[in-house]
């Protein structure tokens, strides 16, 4: 098993940069009120402040070198980085979006090799919107496009078929926020099956179904069972190792025989207060882990192969030299 | 580090208090897995630091020292961050009065 975990390449297809001036305070604030409210239950003296400046300890990390540090511990090769773009729903973000993309360039920058980057923008910001997502890809260098429903929009709503067009043409992968997340937004739009439409109606764009293991499992495993061109993530299996260890819910996950839809995730740096990638690659990698039933080949698609696959479809608009 | 066993079950107690009851069985030792053993995810190690907060009457912003919660693995870094703490508190770890 040694031997087989030293020679797999990983990547890593969902994290953020730990950083908080790309998240809303409000969002934050949502977040640590659940936290809050368990903690709370059992009679602690558990402030939303003292949460907050805890979690906000781990989001120091705006040029991501500590993930780099992360990253290599844990034998992650490359990861993607997603911008999800909140500035239409809540307004209290210390970037714009067009800040924040410019930052994420930045870390690209630094880390040749290390990074890819999917950029989001919210429908509602029209043209503009969408000039900035193409420049995203000439400039930038950017490799697909973030979707984030719980901001107040269907994944499949008319307004972002221009993005899923610049997608078609350029063949970069659309990661979709799938469930629930922080209670300062909306989690009416969360279900995979609506991406539905839009799956059928840009048949060349692949869609990835972020938490598809953890949230609507049921739904996320049809859609990529039945949508050639519909995939899911396994980001977020973290949440369930309290109650499941042995993260039983991506061994379920690879179970059900659609191996070449699974991909790799971590949502980094959603549960740095649990764990390091070490940790969080070890569960699944491990003698006992998650993945050991599996042989090499599946296992490849899922720790790298499929992600590598929807990524060098691409047409990259910029060549790094 | 040296601690007395005294110091040692008051630890173990404020880890079993925070463990969900599907592990309340798993017996714990300084080698057991926080997480993979005793099911303590982020809010259970979160848990964890505010009951060792309640119990010795201290805040570990206040104390000035950075632990990084998540390199917390087995009970025995428990043991070791809970002294490090105590011990720049000014506290002395084997003569430690709780109030749990």
């Amino acid at each position: 098993m040694d031997e087989q975990k030293s020679t797999e390449t990983i990547i890593d297809c969902h994290c953020h940069i730990a950083s908080e001036e790309h998240v809303p305070r409000s969002f934050i604030e949502g977040s640590v009120a659940n936290i809050a409210s368990a903690l709370g239950a059992q009679g602690l003296p558990a402030s939303p402040r003292k949460l907050r400046d805890m979690f906000l300890s781990k989001m120091q990390d705006p040029m991501c070198d500590g993930l780099v540090r992360e990253m290599e511990a844990a034998g992650i090769s490359k990861a993607i980085l997603l911008i999800a773009d909140f500035s239409c729903a809540l307004k209290d973000c210390a970037l714009t979006i067009e800040e924040s993309f410019k930052k994420h360039h930045d870390v690209l920058l630094r880390h040749p090799g290390k990074f890819e980057v999917f950029g989001g923008v919210d429908p509602r910001w029209g043209t503009d919107g969408v000039a900035l997502f193409e420049r995203s890809l000439i400039e930038f260098g950017f490799m697909g496009f973030k979707v984030y429903p719980p901001c107040g929009f269907s994944p499949s709503d008319p307004g972002l078929f221009p993005y899923y067009e610049l997608c078609a043409q350029y063949q970069m992968p659309v990661l979709i926020h799938i469930g629930p997340t922080s209670p300062a937004l909306n989690f009416e739009f969360a279900s995979p099956f609506l991406v539905d439409e839009a799956a059928r109606l840009f048949p060349t764009v692949d869609f990835i179904l972020a938490h598809g293991a953890v949230n609507f499992v049921e739904e996320c495993v049809m859609m990529c069972r039945f949508r050639p061109n519909v995939y899911l993530d396994i980001s977020g299996y973290q949440s369930t190792l309290g109650y499941d260890p042995l993260a039983g819910a991506v061994k379920n996950i690879v179970s059900l025989g659609i191996n070449h839809k699974v991909l790799f995730g971590t949502d980094f740096p959603v549960f740095r207060l649990q764990g390091e990638q070490a940790d969080f690659v070890e569960v699944l990698t491990g003698p006992d882990g998650a993945l050991g039933h599996l042989n090499q080949r599946e296992r490849d698609l899922v720790l790298s192969k499929n992600s590598t696959r929807l990524l060098e479809k691409s047409v990259p608009a910029v060549v790094w030299s | 580090m040296e601690v007395t066993a005294g110091f040692e079950e008051k630890i173990v107690s404020l880890v079993a208090a925070s463990v969900p009851g599907k592990f309340r069985n798993v017996k714990i030792v300084s080698e057991t897995l926080l997480q993979k053993e005793l099911g303590l995810d982020s809010i259970g190690i979160l848990s964890l630091v505010f009951h060792f907060e309640e119990t010795f009457s201290i805040d570990i912003a206040q104390v000035g020292i950075e632990i990084n919660i998540a390199k917390l693995r087995t009970v025995n870094d428990l043991l070791t961050a809970a002294h490090e703490i105590l011990t720049k508190a000014g506290r002395d770890v084997n003569h430690e009065d709780c109030h749990g």
